[in-house]
């Protein structure tokens, strides 16, 4: 009965047999890299522009990930703006337009991406509507990479001296269960299937949780449903795209560059909150159960004006499920037409054997969130959640892959002990000092600057390993 | 393989935190017809060029980018903000080099693939600062601006044009007249490219006395001087040069502005016959 869309139809997909004799197509040093969101991309043009050779494979029609709307992974909806700016957001070389706008909406962001490819020249190496069925390893530390053609069903394996994953960590969707859940008779919906405003025009809506989706949602639904309940089960804080005149993202960055220290920002921060957008508690909103910087920022200015409305009616938690209507843990109940689970997402790789990516309970823990204990060629990119931005990352993250293929296929001893100092510091977290609240989407979250900082360092120390390269001064 | 980093090619604090406001920018091109249909592989790379000091896209047009898009390239000139007939005019005394950089960012990602940068003298160095952030498809420095830093330079100048010292380090725009900039152009000519020059940054100047860190760069450099440069001396060439490890190429009987003096066909060849056989 659940409507949601679950995700890969080619899940745990078993290996193609495959003829010993030449079935499978030697692809000599290239790598393969696993989709064509942002990180893909900016993995596929690193490793090209370091001279290796490589192959890109996305599911979709189309490059862009998430943010290539009508691919079935992807979760922005019709509204989707960026919650960062741009100066951080976008790749370092290759700026998005002047003319675009602070928060560029997400088909401006598409065709952002596909000029990315363009310029790099990517199209030539992906190839869309491709997905990838399994990754398996291979004699000599290689891969196997099985992949179909979508429209055929014909699979073909080709073996690559090292794999990128780059499949995204927010398309999985992570569904709670309530009480009373099963006997529900209104729709319930994960945003996974939020699209648009019509999933609750003219009903009585409950949205669950406040990540950036929730928050998004719940407003939008303030603009078009009958009702909107908004269920959280802690306090946040709800951060304005502009304070004091400014984009907050590059506030949070002045203060990181100036060096000042986490308490004395978090002093600055809600100080600005209580100046610009007042004492949450007092709009009827649950007071926060955290210190700022413990839970993934909420960039959202309209949320808090329509509970100033009544347009949006906070609740905590759901008790339970009866009927049409819902118990929420404070003893008040509503009748609610459609549930919107904006709960988040999971991780998930249905390609490869979960036991590669050094698994610790439900989720992979790496080395800088990239390289796993398990093998020396084979990266994750894509893997984390910034408290800012993501594609200045995206970039690094594929410089630093890159640069060690390259180290790799010409100094495999050096790359090798790069390789091995860098599992070493597998538990190495980037936190920027602050304690993130136990919730799987925590999992990947880093402190930007922090983590970027170690990226620039491995970097530093690859570089002075390979002779290669023409240094100025 | 050298070490002594610049401070940092991936915290871009300022930039991230302060990003520069846009402007108007005035981009000339000529796209040679049927270019864009030739397989990426084998066709012609485009080429961007980058003026110097109180110059302008103009400076290009005038010579080099005709002659360059017979032969085939697609040709690209911004004229930075400030400049010619690009926005911000009235901002530049507020202006810096990085807001440069990002004029020529954001002109990179309007061409349909990598080009190769040229840059003369100022542009020589903002080429460099693109570089450091981009991987172009070859990087040529023409009569560049010196990468230690023009500091060096100021004792000799003001010791010879100290009026033109004076008003530099009082952030006015270092005065550049025929005898300067020409070898072998006719009066006229000179003078009528001489009213053409506009004002520069005074910040722009400053940074230009200051050393600049870059690297590594991962593509062909080409390095150009002239001995007959009456603006940068041969020592900027030579250290421009061995920093990229590179012989310069010296090219005597032509002035500073060599895309417009006299004589602008031969600097041209060299560039281009290099793009054809390095890049
Ligand atoms: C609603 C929403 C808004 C967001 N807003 C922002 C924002 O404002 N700023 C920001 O920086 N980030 C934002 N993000 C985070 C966003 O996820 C990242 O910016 C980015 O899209 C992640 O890129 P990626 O390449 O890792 O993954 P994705 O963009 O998810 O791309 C993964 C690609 O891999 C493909 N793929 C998956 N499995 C396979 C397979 N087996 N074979 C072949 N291909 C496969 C998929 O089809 C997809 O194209 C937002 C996320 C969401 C959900
Ligand atoms: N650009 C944009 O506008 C935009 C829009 C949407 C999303 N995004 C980004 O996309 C990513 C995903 O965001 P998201 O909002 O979809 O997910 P999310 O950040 O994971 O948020 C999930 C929310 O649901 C709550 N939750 C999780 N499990 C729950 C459970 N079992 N019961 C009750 N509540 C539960 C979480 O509470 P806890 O606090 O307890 O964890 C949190 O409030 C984020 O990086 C986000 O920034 C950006």
């Amino acid at each position: 009965m659940f409507p949601v869309r679950r995700g890969d139809p080619a899940l745990a997909h078993p290996l193609p047999a495959q003829d010993a004799v030449g079935m499978i197509i030697d692809r000599g040093g290239a790598w393969a890299v696993v989709g064509a969101g942002p990180h893909g991309l900016s993995a596929l043009k690193n490793l090209l522009q370091v001279g290796l050779d490589a192959d890109g494979y996305e599911r979709a029609t189309d490059l862009g990930g998430n943010w290539n709307f009508h691919a079935e992974n992807s979760r922005v909806y019709e509204s989707t703006h960026l919650i960062s700016t741009k100066p951080f957001t976008q790749f370092p070389d290759f700026p998005m337009p002047d003319s675009y706008p602070d928060y560029p909406s997400h088909w401006q962001v598409h065709r952002y991406f596909r000029s990315y490819a363009e310029h790099f020249g990517l199209l030539d190496h992906l190839s869309f509507n491709t997905e990838v069925v399994a990754v398996a390893p291979a004699d000599g530390d290689r891969w196997n990479v099985t992949v179909r053609d979508r429209d055929s069903g014909v699979e073909t394996t080709r073996q690559y001296a090292g794999v990128v994953i780059a499949n995204g960590h927010n398309w999985w969707p992570k569904i709670p269960q309530y009480p009373g859940q099963d006997t529900f008779t209104g729709e319930l919906k994960h945003s996974a299937d939020y699209k648009s405003a019509e999933v609750v025009r003219g009903k009585r809506v409950l949205v669950v949780g406040a990540g950036n989706t929730g928050c998004d949602v719940a407003v939008e639904s303030a603009q078009n449903a009958r009702e909107t309940f908004h269920s959280t089960r802690r306090g946040y804080y709800y951060n304005p795209k502009y304070a004091l005149g400014r984009p907050s993202d590059q506030t949070a960055d002045l203060l990181l560059a100036l060096r000042l220290p986490l308490g004395l920002r978090r002093v600055m921060f809600k100080s600005v909150l209580r100046l610009t957008v007042g004492d949450f508690e007092k709009f009827g909103l649950r007071k926060p159960d955290h210190e700022f910087f413990e839970t993934h920022p909420i960039v959202n200015q309209q949320l808090v004006y329509y509970v100033g409305h009544g347009d949006i009616q906070p609740r905590p938690d759901i008790a339970r499920f009866e009927g049409s209507t819902v118990h929420f843990d404070d003893g008040t109940s509503a009748e609610i037409d459609v549930v919107v689970f904006c709960t988040g997402y999971l991780a998930h790789f249905p390609f490869l054997d979960d036991t590669y990516l050094n698994m610790v309970g439900d989720h992979p823990v790496l080395a800088r969130q990239i390289f796993t204990p398990s093998s020396p060629t084979l990266a994750v990119s894509g893997l984390i959640q910034p408290d800012s931005g993501q594609w200045t990352i995206a970039h690094w993250q594929g410089m630093l892959v890159a640069t060690y293929a390259a180290l790799l296929a010409q100094d495999p001893r050096a790359a090798r002990r790069f390789y091995d100092a860098m599992v070493r510091e597998t538990d190495v977290r980037f936190t920027g000092g602050a304690e993130y609240k136990d919730s799987s989407r925590h999992y990947y979250e880093i402190a930007h600057q922090e983590y970027l900082r170690a990226i620039e360092r491995d970097l530093q120390r690859l570089e002075s390993m390979s002779g290669a390269l023409v240094s100025a001064r | 393989m050298t070490s002594r980093r610049k401070s940092s090619t991936v915290m871009r604090m300022w930039d991230w935190s302060v990003p520069p406001v846009s402007t108007h920018r005035e981009v000339l091109s000529i796209v040679p017809e049927g270019w864009i249909d030739q397989p990426r592989a084998s066709r012609k790379p485009p080429i961007l060029f980058i003026h110097g000091l109180a110059h302008g896209a103009w400076c290009w047009a005038e010579r080099w980018m005709p002659a360059a898009a017979e032969l085939g390239f697609p040709v690209y000139a911004v004229s930075l903000r400030g400049h010619g007939d690009s926005g911000g005019r009235k901002r530049l005394g507020r202006t810096l080099m990085r807001h440069y950089v990002h004029d020529v960012m954001q002109t990179i990602t309007e061409i349909p693939q990598q080009p190769v940068i040229v840059g003369h003298s100022m542009g020589a160095i903002i080429a460099q600062l693109v570089a450091d952030r981009y991987q172009p498809r070859g990087l040529a420095l023409l009569t560049p601006a010196p990468i230690q830093g023009a500091a060096y330079t100021l004792p000799r100048l003001i010791q010879r044009r100290p009026a033109a010292a004076a008003k530099v380090l009082v952030g006015g725009t270092l005065p550049l007249g025929p005898e300067q900039l020409f070898c072998n152009l006719d009066e006229t000519t000179a003078a009528m490219y001489v009213d053409r020059l506009g004002r520069e940054s005074p910040w722009a100047q400053y940074e230009l006395m200051l050393p600049h860190r870059i690297g590594p760069v991962r593509c062909p450099v080409l390095v150009v001087g002239t001995p007959d440069d009456r603006v940068v001396d041969e020592r900027a060439v030579t250290e421009t040069a061995r920093a990229y490890g590179v012989d310069p190429v010296w090219l005597p009987g032509i002035g500073h502005d060599l895309m417009l003096d006299g004589g602008w066909e031969k600097p041209l060849s060299v560039v281009l016959d290099w793009i054809d056989e390095r890049c």
